[in-house]
């Protein structure tokens, strides 16, 4: 091995931090504990119905957004556009779904 | 072709490959495009499911159809197989290629067992329940959006396969690398979508 390389190839070792797995084992955990309230609330039955969609959706858009923002890097700088491609997703997603639910069967 | 392109391919691979070329930045900038155009599809799919879910035309309701422990089963091994493509794109940041390439296999199989339970689910639908495509607008909203997902992991499970395999025969550079860090992103977005389908169709299916 060169001295060039020898160089670089400490520099991809020391010069950088590189990120552990631990950020993502904790967003997997978390993900878990979001899916399992879900699933328990939907299994154990006699909850109030309007409640339980309120929470099943609130666990589903928690979950969404940590994977988005850690496992997807886009929390991560120098990710504007990306976050302003997947808002408008979003956003029509968000619109269609409001016109079905309530507009088709006005 | 760059030079620093030619050089990162004999030489040593910087920090973060994938982005190391311009061309390598534009196909993850190109691919969040790409991931917002299916937020839309997906979207569409939802609200079209959400308006038909309850004209069950006398089949069976989603509340006699679905069963929560193999919807758990799934949501479980998808999940797991979207934490390996993370560790897939950390081996390849540390510049291990054979951790890589078996963090990839990892998620490819768990990604075929997911397949599987999923063509179980419809086969068991279809002959045990008759809940076909055409049985109501519930089943052929149902069948369009979850089949529409399975679809998904279909490719990405041939796409990732593929990919494996010309790491075998490239091995790892700033060419291989904006691949496997863009499949990563897709494996990821099936994930975010499966988290709607099993929270929207399976659970909402059966609160009523």
């Amino acid at each position: 091995m060169t001295t060039v390389e020898q160089h670089q190839d400490d520099t991809v070792k020391h010069g950088h931090r590189h990120e552990g797995p631990q950020k993502h084992v904790v967003v997997f955990i978390f993900s878990i504990i979001l899916t399992a309230i879900a699933f328990a609330t939907v299994m154990a039955g006699g909850v109030n119905v309007a409640f339980t969609v309120i929470l099943l959706v609130v666990m589903a858009v928690l979950q969404a957004l940590v994977q988005l923002g850690y496992w997807m890097h886009l929390k991560d700088k120098g990710h504007l556009m990306p976050i302003i491609f997947m808002c408008g997703g979003a956003f029509v997603a968000f619109t269609a779904i409001v016109t079905a639910l309530y507009w088709v069967w006005w | 072709m760059t030079s620093a392109h030619a050089e990162s391919v004999n030489g040593s691979l910087p920090h973060e490959p994938e982005k190391a070329t311009l061309e390598g930045r534009n196909k993850v900038l190109g691919f969040w495009l790409f991931l917002g155009g299916e937020s839309v599809l997906f979207g569409t799919l939802f609200a079209t499911f959400l308006a038909l879910r309850n004209q069950t035309n006398d089949g069976p309701t989603a509340h006699e159809l679905f069963s929560l422990p193999t919807t758990a089963a799934a949501t479980l091994i998808l999940l797991v197989s979207s934490l390996t493509s993370v560790f897939a794109v950390q081996a390849m940041h540390r510049h291990k290629a054979a951790a890589l390439r078996l963090w990839l296999i990892i998620t490819v199989i768990l990604g075929l067992g997911f397949l599987g339970l999923e063509v179980y689910e419809f086969h068991e639908y279809v002959t045990a329940e008759k809940f076909g495509m055409t049985t109501s607008a519930f089943s052929s909203a149902f069948y369009t959006l979850v089949g529409f997902h399975g679809a998904h992991v279909a490719f990405g499970v041939c796409w990732i396969g593929i990919l494996i395999g010309q790491l075998y025969k490239k091995g790892l550079t700033v060419v291989t690398a904006p691949k496997v860090y863009v499949s990563a992103m897709y494996w990821h977005f099936i994930d975010v979508v499966w988290v709607f389908i099993f929270s929207v169709v399976y659970l909402l299916g059966k609160v009523g």
